[in-house]
């Protein structure tokens, strides 16, 4: 595979990330992805700003629209397939997780979960983890077709154990790489290999 | 000991009250309840004795299937019913239970003794065929997640293979009391256990409860009763009640549940029954209980009593009158609100009557609440260029992704085209405290360009215009200027409202290099004695100033930090 595909393919899914950010989420050394970004910065391919970067619109364009050929063969894998729908589908359950984590219905109102209550708040970390264990096998489908999702899936267990071990932001915070943050880039990344759009 | 079925088993008649590590939370609940004389539905438990033998040897004990059939023929006589039985089938719930409540345990399995035979006979006694088969379809389903662990198919759920699931109710029985003591060392459980200290030979136990059904019959229902009102925190009983109908209809919202007068008119002397108990409960408990009950054939049970979820304007005012009626101390009382709570009582709020006259442009699902107004704007990258130069804007899109958090992160408030509650803009606005408002339909899209608009994220609209915004202050609500006085003598802190702080050097850390990230202040409370700035109003900000020893902090409003600060000094005393 070619590097500089996966290492814009990276700046799409980690936008506003830096080259270790782009390195982490690729598995690529992070001495390369610098130097590839650098020769990206030079050809006008990707913008730059605090060491952070992002594709320039015809970058963008570009990229899209390799996919289709860097990922022929996974287009027309049956077993690939099958998992991304199972993804799908329990990805229902991981936005319900996600929606029951940060709000609950009091008296058939909703209102913020104020995480004053630690047993709830336990009960929906626990869910997590089952929802985790659930969603292993179809993880490793993913894996066995494509070994760099396992990327995703030591990320989500590290995010799940924070969170088990009282950390709680790691479930759904926003600004670093929580259950819910890799999650969403792992579907991020299954939607443009696919070249499927995201259904809310 | 009258409650001892045998060597493994207990039955739970509140005879005896056994410890907690020898028979689990959930088990020691069901005692205590039938102690104080409440109805709960027979249960017994298998003690962690028992768990332990299985994990030492990887067998069920020698004697335990026995005892396991005295146990549900005990159930049969209290209930009057029959596991297995093609007349007024008994059914039970399955559930973990051990003195410390941890993650990977296996869940509740409900409705156990339910077959194909049962089905027919449960159909014809609640004269409803629908409900019989979706008893049987979601005992399926939990025995294959919880029991098997079948891995998830296409449509997202466990797939029940027929021949794994046993026809026997009793071999149902054993295979998922198996499955619990299995879950003890699961691999979340067993490394929990180990990040905690907690030893693995503590071991779980197994309560099996029988079910009752609250659609059995005109005198039959469910339903939820909380001791005070959780929203506004009156205190006066609330609750809702369904006639002929089981707990899943209430918690699936498929029919929309009458005010607890129903149960009243119905029948009256199981509603004051009913209220007695959630009084007993709460003076038991010393707190607002949340009680589960159903009502089958003219008998009231009470399924489950803890602690009742509350509003941020309930928990204010329940511990504020449960302090005065000397319930709980003030120091507790500070304990039952936690700063969120107080930072949601002053979050701003549309000013009464702004929206009257404004032309409501939009309306979505309500996603975060909070008020937000500026520039519609388009994509994320505008958002952030529009936001750098100081302009407030509003980021519609019409599905947000993770490319799209950047621009999140500098809005005033989010709106999307499609949607729902659990999409990803909801998800991560909320994370962010940040006004959202989903599914409002593709038209926004080109509608909303360019104009300057309001967000209510409260009530789901957008409005044409900036409108008037309130932020409520601390000192115009009465309970919160009591409350906030015992903060003041219980936080290592002290708290200075902005503009009545002392003369002298104050740290301002929106003017500090690095000042907005709490990760950075540790290093720059070095050699500070107060500070002032946005990070401050985080838990986390207020903790890293009382950790740094700070004399005091200054901040538009106090008794969120006063809290937060109560809480950070809690939080060390304990380590």
């Amino acid at each position: 595979m070619n590097e500089l595909h996966l290492v814009l393919h990276g700046v799409a899914i980690k936008k506003h990330g830096s080259a270790q950010a782009v390195a982490d989420i690729t598995g690529l050394k992070e001495e390369t992805v610098a130097e590839l970004l650098k020769q990206a910065l030079e050809k006008g391919r990707v913008a730059e700003a605090n060491s952070a970067y992002m594709l320039t619109p015809a970058a963008r364009m570009a990229l899209d629209g390799e996919y289709s050929r860097v990922y022929a063969e996974l287009r027309g894998d049956a077993s690939f397939a099958a998992a991304y729908d199972i993804f799908e589908a329990v990805n229902r359950d991981l936005k319900q997780v996600m929606t029951n984590w940060q709000t609950v219905e009091i008296a058939g109102k909703c209102v913020a979960n104020d995480h004053a209550d630690k047993d709830y708040d336990a009960a929906i970390i626990d869910r997590l983890g089952d929802f985790h264990e659930r969603a292993e096998d179809m993880l490793d489908s993913l894996i066995a077709a494509l070994p760099r999702i396992s990327i995703y899936k030591d990320k989500l267990l590290s995010a799940l154990e924070k969170a088990e071990d009282g950390e709680a932001e790691w479930v759904s915070a926003v600004k670093i790489d929580s259950y819910h943050t890799v999650w969403f880039e792992l579907h991020e990344d299954l939607l443009r290999i696919l070249g499927r759009q995201r259904e809310e | 000991m009258a409650a001892q079925l045998g060597k493994w088993t207990i039955m739970l008649d509140g005879t005896s009250l056994p410890e907690r590590s020898y028979i689990g939370g959930k088990a020691w609940s069901i005692a205590r309840m039938r102690a104080l004389g409440l109805p709960v539905p027979p249960a017994f438990v298998v003690t962690t004795d028992a768990c332990r033998a299985f994990l030492e040897d990887s067998e069920l004990p020698a004697g335990l299937t026995d005892e396991l059939a005295h146990g549900m023929a005990a159930l049969e006589v209290a209930t009057g019913r029959k596991f297995g039985a093609t007349t007024q089938p008994l059914l039970v719930a399955v559930r973990s239970g051990s003195a410390i409540s941890m993650p990977g345990m296996m869940d509740t399995v409900l409705n156990l003794g339910i077959t194909k035979a049962v089905q027919t006979a449960l159909g014809e006694e609640s004269s409803d065929v629908l409900f019989a088969a979706a008893t049987h379809r979601r005992f399926r389903e939990m025995y294959a997640r919880i029991v098997l662990r079948a891995p998830p198919g296409a449509d997202g759920q466990a797939i029940p293979d027929a021949e794994d699931i046993p026809s026997d109710p009793h071999d149902q029985l054993a295979a998922a009391v198996r499955a619990v003591f299995e879950s003890w060392n699961s691999r979340r459980a067993k490394r929990y256990r180990g990040h905690h200290d907690i030893p693995d030979d503590m071991g779980t136990a197994v309560t099996i409860q029988a079910m009752v059904f609250g659609n059995l019959g005109a005198r039959s229902g469910t339903g939820v009763l909380f001791s005070r009102n959780p929203l506004s925190g009156a205190p006066t009983p609330f609750g809702e009640y369904l006639a002929t109908a089981q707990g899943e209809d209430l918690v699936s919202g498929s029919v929309t549940p009458l005010p607890l007068d129903a149960l009243h008119t119905d029948m009256p002397e199981i509603h004051e029954r009913l209220i007695a108990a959630a009084k007993l409960l709460e003076a038991e408990n010393g707190d607002v209980q949340d009680i589960e009950f159903t009502v089958q054939q003219g008998e009231l049970f009470l399924l489950q009593s803890r602690a009742a979820k509350r509003a941020p304007e309930a928990a204010l005012r329940i511990a504020v009158d449960m302090a005065h009626d000397e319930t709980i101390t003030r120091d507790e009382a500070l304990r039952r609100v936690n700063a969120e709570q107080v930072r949601a009582l002053l979050c701003p709020k549309l000013r009464p009557g702004a929206a009257d006259d404004a032309e409501l442009l939009a309306r979505g699902e309500a996603a975060c609440q909070g008020v937000g107004a500026g520039l519609v704007v388009l994509d994320a990258d505008t958002a952030e260029a529009e936001a750098a130069k100081g302009r407030d804007v509003i980021l519609v899109r019409p599905t947000t992704s993770p490319e799209d958090v950047h621009g999140m992160l500098v809005a005033r408030a989010v709106v999307t085209a499609s949607g729902g509650a659990t999409s990803h803009a909801a998800v991560v606005s909320r994370q962010l405290g940040l006004p959202c408002v989903v599914g409002c339909g593709d038209a926004i899209l080109q509608s909303l360009a360019g104009s300057q608009v309001t967000v209510d994220g409260g009530s789901g609209s957008i409005f044409q215009g900036i409108l008037a915004v309130d932020t409520p202050d601390e000192r115009d609500d009465p309970r919160l200027i009591e409350f906030g006085a015992w903060a003041v003598d219980a936080s290592p802190l002290t708290v200075f409202r902005s503009g009545e702080q002392p003369a002298g050097d104050i740290l301002d850390l929106d003017h500090a290099p690095g000042g907005e990230l709490v990760e950075n202040l540790p290093e720059l409370f070095k050699n500070t004695k107060a500070a002032s700035g946005r990070a401050l109003l985080s838990d986390a900000g207020v903790a890293a100033a009382v950790q740094a020893g700070l004399e005091f902090i200054v901040l538009p409003q106090t008794v969120p930090a006063l809290l937060a600060a109560c809480a950070a000094a809690r939080e060390n005393e304990r380590m």
